[in-house]
C-alpha cells in the first residue's frame, strides 16, 4: 500500500527548549482516514504544522505523498488541502469570492476554478449564500465554507484540524457523510484531529493517541477498545440485600467485580463481556441467586483516551500555528517574532 | 506566478472597494489640508510685499511663487506617506484573522503575496497623491481660494519625471510599511513604529518647509530624504530649474536607489516571515 504520510523521528523544539513534539513515527495509508487524538498541548497542532510546512522540523523527516516536506514544501502544498480549527475566510468577500481567491492561489484558472466552486458550494450547501459576505454568515455556515476552503482544489490529502468545532449535531453528522464520501470516491486520504472521540471513533479507520509530544498507541479504534481490556458486564439480582460479588469472583477471567448501584448491582470487568455472561448466569444458579438482568457494556474510546493520557486538566502549551494567532513560540512574548 | 500574482491584486482591490469610508478618505484627506492648512499657513505673508519681498519669497520657496503652490507640491510627499503608513495593517489583520496562515498554505509563490499588495498599496497611496495635485490646481479657478500656480509650459517630459518621482516614493514608502505588517505581529508593536517614523520622515524633508528655514544639520539630512527627492523633481518641473544643486534625473537615481533599497529589505523581511519556521 502506498503511503500518503511518513515521518520518522519527527520533532520539534521551540526557541526556549520546549519540546512540543518529541520523536515521532507515523505511516498514514493512501485514501486511509487517520485520526489524531491528544489533550490540549499534547503536540497535534504543532505535528500538523509540520506535515502542512508550515513550520520546519526540529529532527527527523517527514514525506507526504512521497515529498520530503523541508526539501520541496511548495510541491507539499498543491496536494494538500488544510481545514484550520477557526475560520480562515475573509468577513469582507463573499463566501464565493473567498473560494475564488483561494482557488487562484492554487493556481486554478478562473476557468477551472468556476465548476469546482460550484460542486463544493453545493455539496456543503453553500450555494443560497455564495453571494453573500462571510460577515453575515452563521457559524456553521463559517465551519463548512473553512472546509470548502480545504478542498477548493481538489487535494489528495486533506489535514483536517478539529474540524467540527462548533458545529451544531446535524452540521457534524453532514460533515462526517461528506468526509466519508470524500474518502470512498475521490480516495482522499484524511488526517484528522480532534477532541470528539466519537467522531474520531465513527470517522477513522486508525487512530494514534499523541501525548507530551510522543504517540502513545496507535490502532483501530476496535483494536485500541479492546487492548483497554475492560468490558463490563452489569448484573443485578432480583433480591438487592444479595451480594453477588464473592459469587462472580469465583469465576475465572474475571478482572474485577464491585458495587454498580443502589439496586444491589455489581460491574464485573471482563475482557470479553458476551463470552462471559453464560457463566456469571452459571454461576449465580448455582448459588441460587435468582437474576433481574444482566446486560453488557463495551469500553468508549473516551475511556481508552483516559486510561491512555489520564484525567488531570491540561493547559495549552503548545503554540497554535493553525489557528491565525501569531506565533511567537512558547515562552517569548514579545511583538516579533 | 503571474495567476496567484493577479489573485493578491484582485483581493487587494475586493476589499479595498468593500469598504467605502475608506475609499472616501483618500479623496476627503487631501482636500481638507489643502483647505484648511494650505489655506490658513500662508508663509508667503510673512515676507515684506513688493517686487524685493516677492523676489525673496520665492528664492526661499525654490521658486514657487507662492507658499500654498510651494505646500501643494510638498502634499504629494505628505498624501502618499500618510496613505502608506496603513499598508501593513492589512497584512497585521490578516494574520491576527487567520487568513494569512490560509494563504501561506496555497502553493502560491511567497515573493508574490508580498509583489501583489505591494502593487495595489503602491496604486493606492500614489493616486491620491495626483489627485491633491489636482485639487490644488482647481482652486485657481475657485474665487477666494488660493491655487497652485505653475509656470506656463510644463512639458511631457516633465509630467513623466513627476509621475516616475511620484510612483518611486509610493513603491519605496509602501515597501517599509509593508514589511513593518510582515515582521510585527502586534498592532500596537505596528502603530508605535509607524508614529515613530511619520514626523521625521516628513519634517526632516523640504515638503511642507523651506531648507532655508533649517539648521545647517538638518538640510544636510534634507537633501538624502526621499521626500525632497521627489518633490525637487516635481517643483523643477512645475515651477523653475534654478535654485537646485542637482537636475530632475539626479534626483529621479536617488529615488531609484532608495526604492531598490526599500523594495529588497521588505522582499527580505516579508520571505522571512513567510518562510516555513
Amino acid at each position: 500500500m502506498t503511503e500518503a504520510i511518513v515521518t520518522e523521528g519527527l520533532g520539534k523544539t521551540f526557541p526556549g527548549g520546549v519540546d512540543a513534539v518529541g520523536s515521532v513515527d507515523l505511516s498514514v495509508a493512501q485514501g486511509e482516514i487517520y485520526g489524531f487524538l491528544g489533550p490540549n498541548g499534547a503536540g497535534k497542532t504543532t505535528l500538523i504544522s509540520m506535515l502542512t510546512t508550515l513550520l520546519r522540523p526540529s529532527r527527523g523527516r517527514a514525506e507526504v505523498e512521497g515529498i520530503d516536506v523541508v526539501r520541496h514544501p511548495e510541491q507539499v502544498r498543491r496536494r494538500i488541502g488544510l481545514v484550520f480549527q477557526r475560520s480562515t475566510a475573509d468577513d469582507t468577500l463573499t463566501g464565493r469570492e473567498n473560494l475564488e481567491i483561494l482557488a487562484g492561489l492554487h493556481g486554478l484558472s478562473p476557468r477551472a476554478a468556476r465548476p469546482r466552486i460550484e460542486e463544493v458550494l453545493a455539496r456543503l450547501d453553500l450555494a443560497g449564500a455564495a453571494e453573500r459576505r462571510v460577515g453575515t454568515y452563521s457559524g456553521g455556515m463559517r465551519r463548512r465554507l473553512e472546509i470548502a476552503a480545504g478542498i477548493v482544489h481538489d487535494p489528495s490529502l486533506l489535514f483536517l484540524d478539529e474540524p467540527t468545532l462548533g458545529l451544531d449535531p446535524q452540521g457534524r453528522a453532514g460533515f462526517w457523510a461528506y468526509v466519508r464520501e470524500l474518502c470512498a470516491k475521490e480516495g482522499t486520504t484524511i488526517f484528522l484531529t480532534t477532541h470528539y472521540l466519537d467522531e474520531a471513533d465513527h470517522l477513522s479507520d486508525r487512530i494514534s493517541i499523541l501525548d507530551h509530544g510522543r504517540v502513545l498507541r496507535t490502532g483501530t479504534p476496535a483494536a485500541l477498545k479492546e487492548a483497554l481490556g475492560s468490558d463490563m458486564v452489569l448484573v443485578r439480582p432480583a433480591d438487592r440485600t444479595v451480594d453477588l460479588r464473592p459469587i462472580l469472583r469465583t469465576i475465572p477471567g474475571v478482572v474485577l467485580a464491585e458495587p454498580g448501584g443502589p439496586d444491589g448491582g455489581v460491574r464485573v470487568r471482563v475482557t470479553r463481556a458476551e463470552s462471559f455472561v453464560p457463566s456469571i448466569v452459571r454461576a449465580c444458579d448455582a448459588a441460587r441467586v435468582e437474576l433481574a438482568a444482566v446486560s453488557t457494556v463495551k469500553p468508549s474510546l473516551d475511556e481508552v483516551f483516559l486510561a491512555v493520557t489520564g484525567r488531570e486538566y491540561r493547559e495549552e502549551a503548545e503554540p497554535n500555528h493553525l489557528a491565525g494567532v501569531p506565533d511567537r513560540g512558547p515562552g517569548r512574548s514579545g511583538g516579533r517574532r | 506566478m503571474i495567476r496567484e500574482y493577479g489573485t493578491v491584486l484582485r483581493r487587494e482591490g475586493l476589499k479595498w472597494a468593500r469598504v467605502p469610508i475608506w475609499v472616501a478618505s483618500y479623496f476627503v484627506v487631501p482636500i481638507l489640508y489643502l483647505v484648511l492648512f494650505g489655506q490658513a499657513f500662508d508663509l508667503g505673508k510673512l515676507f515684506p510685499s513688493g517686487v524685493g519681498g516677492s523676489t525673496y519669497v520665492r528664492g526661499a520657496l525654490l521658486g514657487a511663487p507662492d507658499y500654498f503652490s510651494y505646500f501643494a507640491v510638498g502634499m504629494v510627499a505628505f498624501v502618499t506617506l500618510t496613505a502608506a503608513l496603513y499598508s501593513g495593517t492589512g497584512i497585521l489583520f490578516d494574520k491576527q484573522l487567520g487568513i494569512h496562515q490560509r494563504m501561506i498554505a496555497t502553493p502560491a509563490p511567497r515573493g508574490t503575496l508580498f509583489a501583489g499588495s505591494l502593487t495595489f498599496r503602491s496604486f493606492s497611496a500614489a493616486w491620491p497623491a495626483f489627485l491633491a495635485l489636482g485639487i490644488a490646481l482647481a482652486f485657481t479657478r475657485v474665487p477666494g481660494l488660493v491655487g497652485l500656480s505653475t509656470r506656463p509650459s510644463v512639458t511631457a517630459v516633465g509630467v513623466a519625471e513627476i509621475v516616475g518621482a511620484e510612483a518611486m516614493l509610493a513603491v519605496m514608502f509602501t515597501a517599509l510599511f509593508l514589511s513593518f505588517g510582515y515582521v510585527l505581529n502586534t498592532n500596537e508593536a505596528y502603530f508605535g513604529i509607524t508614529s515613530l517614523l511619520n514626523l521625521p520622515i516628513l519634517f526632516t524633508s523640504n515638503a511642507m518647509f523651506p531648507e532655508g528655514t533649517m539648521p545647517g544639520w538638518l538640510q544636510t539630512v534634507t537633501a538624502y530624504n526621499p521626500a525632497s527627492m521627489a518633490t525637487n523633481v516635481m517643483r523643477q518641473n512645475l515651477f523653475v530649474t534654478s535654485g537646485y544643486p542637482y537636475p530632475p534625473t539626479v534626483y529621479l537615481l536617488g529615488l531609484l536607489a532608495w526604492a531598490t533599497c526599500l523594495v529588497s529589505i521588505g522582499l527580505y523581511l516579508s520571505a522571512r516571515s513567510l518562510r516555513d519556521r
